[in-house]
């Protein structure tokens, strides 16, 4: 992966990097992505992916309403709140 | 000539109980942050689990816009970092939608057009970001509520078309009863690709919209948006793809930057969610949600009931109107009767109390009963409407509050002869005086005996049975200007006058049936050319008050030839029910000392007619009997014809009229019909007077002509125009071609302010705008054709239609006042 | 015993914890004893009614799995301060079995890493040698059980994650079926790999506490029933066919030597030992960590400073918010995994990379079901090397992924596998790992149980039981 390429993904990843640790991971994600080639020596023509191992379909949830949990102690985890609101800077 | 596409993408919010992901309560206008949970606050370590009335409904709706639907289904995540969305990524469908290539079928301006869906996908929806000062605070009880959104191929042209899809497309989840279609509290949204290209180019660069949170904003930003591109292209631009916003204070679309990285949404199936997989069971679940939508339902009323088009829109535009229409029918009421109570007398009283119909106490078996004893007889007409009020007011059975108010009319003829003998002995000089040939104190004889009642006479029978014993009927003569009423003096200038002297000359005319007596009536005193509202007012609310008490053989109304064709339009929009002949006829030459004027002839065939079975709205003109719609009249040579002369009248059509009447696409045109504004004429005539001013000021005909310019019509607008009757050439071809004569940016900037464009031919044929390239155009734009009728009817109609708009309370805002309006002006 | 102590010595208990985990540091958070038990609604759904083993014991769990009231930092800076609101439904499905809850262990931050070295929150070492990891990801959990202080832990593993630090610290190390514990409440790192497993000295507890959280739940829909015909303790003669792989597997001698004896020992018990390929074997490390990036990117995106956890002293706009928190408490080896992941999900690279390690896993899938077509259980080594030091430069980061080859086999291919203790070598612990074919618990169980009989669980030295600490203290005047 090029510098550049890596930065795009940094900044889709909602990270911010200094150039040094754009290097250091540099070297990491390449070390991988090499890895990752050894991939392309197994065919894998015609094969379906798996994305759900033992998972049976359908599996619903009757639409009947339920608190499980106080809303009010997930507002405790909260950083910063105004009211029952969760807050955040915005400055314009 | 350029081509647009335009694509929506419509997020509908499905009405369950909890969220599509989680146990919290699907109620987003609770006080904040209260229907959270772990899961929709995107707490470490929760898991989604599908809500199974949420992909019922979207399966239904799937199903509803006929859409292969997806035996496995598979959700996808969506990644993409904002501080409302809880987890970072939205669970959503990419991959394996639920629903694709559907269709929904939408009918605007009378063309049918097929919108296909491209697919319908359910995901979550995200929370609420409010900004405050230096803050944004955060909501997130609406995150996780179940969207389902719609995504339709690229064919839309223009904005209304897209807003009659929304419109459409509201009702029907309306329907099945899964979305309240809300969209200015965001139930429903609606973002809309759009492109524009040279005609036959394909498809150019896409421009997404954003922030489109009515269907009229959605008209309004994509006007906006074509004229955009339109513009560019022309000034030889390139349109960058891009994502703008519709900004509603300023009436136009805004670039938003956004990041090129920040449209990778590395969509991968979650791994969280089994795959749904349809099952029989679930399909027939499915198929057992579905309900008759609007289109069907619409269709079937026209043909099973007999309403008309714009009829079965009103009443099928809520499903409970819909509902209730039918329960009224099923109840024993007759359709058209229901339907025209149900959008005017009705509406009216709803409007007034502030509740919806089916939260009324007036039930539908309520209705049918008010109904039935009209039609009984049992009560007359404005009776029915005291008790229609009072069924709101009191909550009671019409049959109970007529009873309490001892207002069962008398229908009984020999119950009726008694007073009347009694009222013809006290009143020995009325008697004496109709006699003697003077119809006019029948009107007050009728007074009394009503008074007599308490009201409660049948006006007909009284009519009947007062006939019979004075041996007379009544027919009223209105005169209402023009040269059939006028004097040519000796300077030789014409003054207005009455028809008072013209009726003694006929009155002993052998084809007139025994006993007619006239009523005369001078409504106004001046020249056609000079008559205002209130004069129109005045006339209106005589007609409706005679119709009502049924006083009346007939009535005739002696008209200016100048402007009968609005008087004669009018007067069908507002009493095309009527029970008895009114007939409007003028003459071209004033009476005058030594000539013989057509006058007479014409009165007295009028006369003749007014006396006669057929009902409806006739113009009597020398031998004619003319429709009142699509009249025009053409004067021709000039020849006057002694007094003195021998053979009266002179039969040359050539030469004894100095002009005749033709109606334009005479095929089709009756006599009798629907009333436009049933409601209207009932009003008090100061309200009369001025709900008729303001929709004249309100409404503008222009004549389309070589060079007038856009900006002259943008100008009128600016005066206050709401409402033109555009009279374009042929069947549908007006200047749009760009330059400063195009009427393209008049109607751009029309489209902005929610003015209407109703389009007439200067010639005879009918406007329906399936003919030429530019009569393309022009509905493109969002001009309404006005199908056979003329300037004067269609422009009298508009007028009609914004009275009854008015007395039905639909004042609330422009929006529905318009749409109330533009569907008074379909059939 | 523990129901005992659970009743008339928690205090005392405490008192142990704390004292005792000191050398090793295998936890984050020790609760009060009023902390570990908490009242559990008597409304619960029929899998929990019938057949059920009662697990009264104490049970330390790792930080990624929520336990109400106690911290879910999962080692990380990010949720340092996070109190979990809700337990996790194997919390408390262990509630209603009669388990109580002593505290937090510690973990690789995020559960990313083989030595719970990466931890933000603090170095746990291994009780048999202080200087070396526990290894990782559930160190901390491996750790307290070598050390004795409690008797199960719970773990989660994504792909080797229980496996390997209890064979590193001499435990036994379940990671059971994919789906057969639920999910809710174990934050995710690689939401298709992982599972909720158990950690122990003994095999009987082990199978117990799985017993007792084992079943389809309702908060997580990806989680199966384990069908009526394995819930059954297996029958002796249930195994009768093991594999073992052949060929030159990168072993560290030691290890080597151990694989071969335990081989040897499992021949010795009556089983048939038969030499079997996995030619998919060398696919296994690279597919499960492009898997499990692409989720992980996903998984940890929620992490943005907003609702809780850690949040920058300043910034401007919630942008600049989200970016600053997570590049302020995310360690190295978390951002690596992120921007790997995010790069093999991203249009023109998913094909190439997330797509292809999906059906590369299949192919291994297809590969364990044929050979669990020809032999009941597969033996082999759960790590090629034994602990080694704090800071090994020979066992780097990506050193350490590449030796993830023998356990992430299973999370690929969602089946249980069991490291069971198989002795020392040179002082120190080594585990070798049974697997089986979905559901096949049961029989890695009883085949542990026998296995115990010749290669008995040992402890460190530096050890020490409750109730030898408790007379020793008892002399000096305690309880």
């Amino acid at each position: 992966m090029d510098t550049s390429e890596l930065k795009t993904t940094i900044d889709m990843a909602m990270l911010e990097l200094d150039e040094t640790q754009v290097a250091s991971l540099e070297g990491a994600v390449g070390q991988m992505l090499e890895y990752f080639a050894l991939m392309s020596g197994i065919d894998v023509e015609g094969v379906e992916p798996t994305t759900h191992a033992l998972v049976t379909a359908n599996r619903l949830r009757p639409d009947s309403p339920r608190t499980d949990v106080d809303p009010d102690s997930l507002l405790e985890n909260a950083p910063d709140l105004e009211d029952r609101l969760v807050a955040i800077p915005n400055v314009l | 000539m350029y081509q647009s596409f335009v694509g929506l993408e419509i997020h509908i919010q499905l009405l369950t109980q909890t969220k599509v992901f989680c146990n919290c309560r699907a109620n987003f206008g609770d006080e904040p942050n209260t229907n959270v949970c772990p899961v929709c606050m995107g707490y470490p370590g929760v898991l989604p689990t599908l809500n199974e009335q949420a992909i019922e409904m979207a399966y239904t709706v799937a199903r509803a816009l006929n859409c292969d639907l997806n035996p496995e289904c598979v959700f996808d995540r969506k990644n993409y970092f904002y501080p409302d969305l809880p987890k970072n990524y939205q669970i959503s469908q990419f991959h394996e939608p639920l629903g694709r290539n559907g269709y929904i079928d939408l009918e605007f301006h009378k063309k049918k057009k097929r919108i296909r869906i491209h697919e319908i996908h359910l995901e979550e929806d995200a929370g609420k970001m409010i900004h405050a000062g230096d803050m944004s605070l955060l909501d997130y009880n609406r995150a996780g509520t179940p969207l389902l959104e719609i995504v339709t191929e690229p064919d839309l042209e223009i904005g209304e078309e897209a807003e009659v899809l929304l419109q459409e497309l509201r009702r029907m989840v309306r329907y099945l009863g899964v979305c309240d279609g809300n969209m200015e509290q965001g139930s429903m949204r609606c973002d809309a690709n759009v492109s524009v290209n040279t005609r036959g180019a394909g498809l150019g660069s896409k421009v997404e919209i954003k922030n489109l949170n009515s269907s009229r904003f959605v008209r309004k930003a994509l006007s906006f948006e074509i004229e955009r591109q339109q513009e560019i292209l022309e000034r030889g631009g390139t349109i960058t793809q891009e994502t703008r916003l519709w900004n509603e204070n300023r009436d136009l679309t805004e670039s938003m930057r956004t990041k090129e990285s920040a449209h990778d949404y590395r969509y991968f199936p979650e791994p969280d969610l089994p795959h749904f997989r349809t099952s029989d069971e679930f399909l027939t679940r499915v198929e057992s949600r579905l309900v008759e939508l609007p289109a069907a339902r619409r269709a079937r009323f026209v043909a099973d009931y007999g309403v008309t088009a714009a009829q079965a829109e009103f009443l099928c535009d809520e499903k409970s109107t819909a509902d209730y229409f039918e329960a009224a029918i099923a109840a024993g009421a007759e359709a058209e009767t229901v339907a025209t109570w149900l959008a005017g007398d009705v509406r009216k009283q709803l409007n007034r109390h502030g509740v919806e119909l089916t939260d009324s106490p007036l039930t539908p078996t309520r209705l049918a009963e008010l109904l039935s004893l009209l039609a009984a007889g049992t009560i007359h007409g404005k009776i029915a409407k005291q008790v229609l009020a009072l069924v709101f007011d009191e909550d009671k059975d019409p049959r109970v509050i007529i009873t309490e108010q001892g207002w069962e009319q008398i229908t009984d003829p020999a119950e009726i002869r008694a007073v009347v003998d009694r009222v013809l002995a006290d009143n020995p000089k009325a008697l004496g005086q109709i006699q003697s040939g003077d119809g006019k104190p029948m009107g007050f004889l009728v007074g009394q005996i009503m008074k007599a009642t308490n009201g409660r006479a049948e006006p007909r029978v009284v009519q009947q049975v007062l006939s019979q014993a004075v041996s007379v009927s009544t027919i009223e003569v209105y005169s209402f200007g023009g040269a059939i009423a006028g004097h040519r003096q000796e300077d030789g200038l014409v003054v207005p006058g009455d028809l008072m002297s013209l009726t003694s000359l006929f009155e002993r005319d052998p084809e007139l049936p025994e006993g007619i007596r006239f009523e005369e009536l001078q409504l106004g005193q001046f020249l056609s050319e000079e008559i205002t509202p209130a004069d129109w007012a005045t006339l209106i609310t005589r007609t409706a008050t005679s119709l009502d008490r049924g006083s009346s053989r007939g009535i005739v109304v002696g008209h200016g030839t100048d402007t009968l064709s609005y008087t004669s339009s009018l007067l069908y929009w507002f009493f095309a029910d009527t029970a008895v002949p009114i007939v409007l006829t003028a003459s071209t030459v004033p009476t005058e000392a030594g000539i013989r004027s057509d006058a007479v002839e014409n009165l007295r065939a009028s006369v003749r007619t007014a006396a006669g079975e057929d009902r409806g709205i006739h113009v009597v003109y020398g031998r004619d009997d003319f429709f009142a719609l699509n009249l025009k009249f053409e004067r021709s040579g000039f020849t006057a014809v002694p007094r003195d002369s021998e053979d009266a009248p002179v039969a040359d059509s050539e030469g004894f009229y100095a002009g005749q009447f033709r109606n334009w696409n005479a095929d089709g045109l009756q006599r009798a019909g629907r009333a436009v504004a049933p409601t209207g004429r009932t009003m008090e005539p100061a309200a009369l007077t001025q709900a008729m001013e303001v929709a004249i000021a309100r409404s503008h005909i222009v004549k389309a002509y070589p060079g007038m310019r856009g900006e002259t019509l943008i100008a009128i607008m600016d005066a206050g125009v709401k409402y033109f009757v555009l009279e374009i050439y042929d069947t549908g071809t007006a200047n749009l071609r760009e330059s400063p004569f195009s009427l393209r940016r008049a109607f751009a900037h029309a489209r902005d302010r929610g003015v209407l464009f109703f389009c007439t031919s200067q010639q005879e044929g009918v406007v329906d705008f399936s003919e030429y390239v530019t009569a393309h155009a022009l509905w493109r734009e969002g001009a309404i054709p006005m199908g056979r009728l003329t300037t004067e009817s269609a422009w009298t109609r508009l007028i009609a239609a914004q009275v009854e708009a008015t007395a039905a309370g639909d004042t609330a805002d422009d929006a529905a006042f318009t749409d109330r309006v533009l569907s008074l002006m379909e059939d | 015993m523990w129901d005992r102590i659970l009743s008339d010595a928690r205090d005392e208990y405490a008192r142990f914890l704390r004292e005792q985990d000191a050398p090793t540091a295998s936890f984050l958070e020790i609760g009060a004893p009023p902390q570990w038990s908490a009242p559990v609604s008597a409304e619960h759904d029929d899998a929990l009614s019938a057949s059920r083993p009662s697990v009264t014991f104490p049970i330390a769990v790792k930080d990624n799995i929520a336990v109400k009231g106690y911290h879910l930092s999962c080692g990380s800076r990010m949720l340092q301060d996070l109190v979990s609101p809700y337990d996790a439904a194997a919390v408390t499905r262990l509630r209603h079995a009669g388990a109580q809850f002593v505290g937090k262990t510690n973990m690789d931050e995020f559960g990313m890493g083989s030595s719970t070295d990466t931890s933000a929150l603090g170095r746990t070492s291994n009780p048999w040698d202080t200087e070396r990891v526990a290894g990782g990801s559930s160190g901390g959990s491996a750790a307290a059980v070598a050390q004795q202080l409690v008797p199960v832990a719970l773990g989660s593993d994504t792909g080797g994650s229980i496996r390997q630090p209890a064979a590193f610290c001499g435990v036994y190390g379940l990671k059971p079926t994919y789906g057969t514990v639920s999910r809710y409440g174990l934050v995710a790192y690689a939401s298709s790999l992982e599972v909720v497993g158990v950690l122990g000295s003994d095999i009987d507890h082990v199978a117990d506490t799985y017993r007792a959280m084992r079943g389809e739940d309702a908060q997580d829909h990806t989680s199966v029933a384990v069908p009526g015909e394995a819930l059954q303790p297996a029958a002796a003669d249930a195994v009768k066919t093991i594999g073992v792989l052949q060929g030159d597997l990168g072993l560290d001698e030691s290890v080597a030597r151990n694989y071969a004896a335990t081989a040897e020992a499992l021949r010795d018990l009556g089983y048939n030992v038969v030499p079997i390929d996995l030619s998919t074997l060398e696919y296994v490390v690279p597919a499960y960590y492009t898997i499990a990036a692409a989720e992980a990117s996903a998984n940890l995106a929620r992490f943005n400073g907003v609702r809780y956890g850690h949040r920058p002293v300043f910034s401007e706009n919630p942008e600049e918010l989200m970016r600053q928190a997570r590049s302020e408490a995310f360690g190295d080896e978390v951002k690596l995994r992120i921007v790997l992941g995010t790069y093999v999900l991203r249009s023109g690279f998913q094909d190439q990379y997330y797509t292809r390690a999906q059906k590369i896993r299949t192919l291994i899938r297809r590969e364990l079901d044929a050979r669990f077509g020809e032999v009941d259980l597969i033996l082999s080594p759960t790590f090629p090397v034994q602990a080694f030091r704090h800071g090994d430069q020979a066992m780097d980061a990506f050193q350490q992924k590449v030796a993830d080859r023998f356990t992430g086999t299973a999370n690929l291919a969602a089946i249980p596998a069991l490291t069971v203790p198989s002795g020392l070598e040179g002082g120190l612990p080594v585990g070798m790992q049974l697997m089986g074919p979905a559901f096949s618990e049961e029989k890695l169980f009883a085949v542990a149980g026998r296995l115990a009989t010749v290669q008995p669980v040992v402890f460190p030295d530096g050890s020490r039981s409750f109730d030898e600490w408790r007379t020793a203290n008892g002399a000096g005047g305690g309880a």
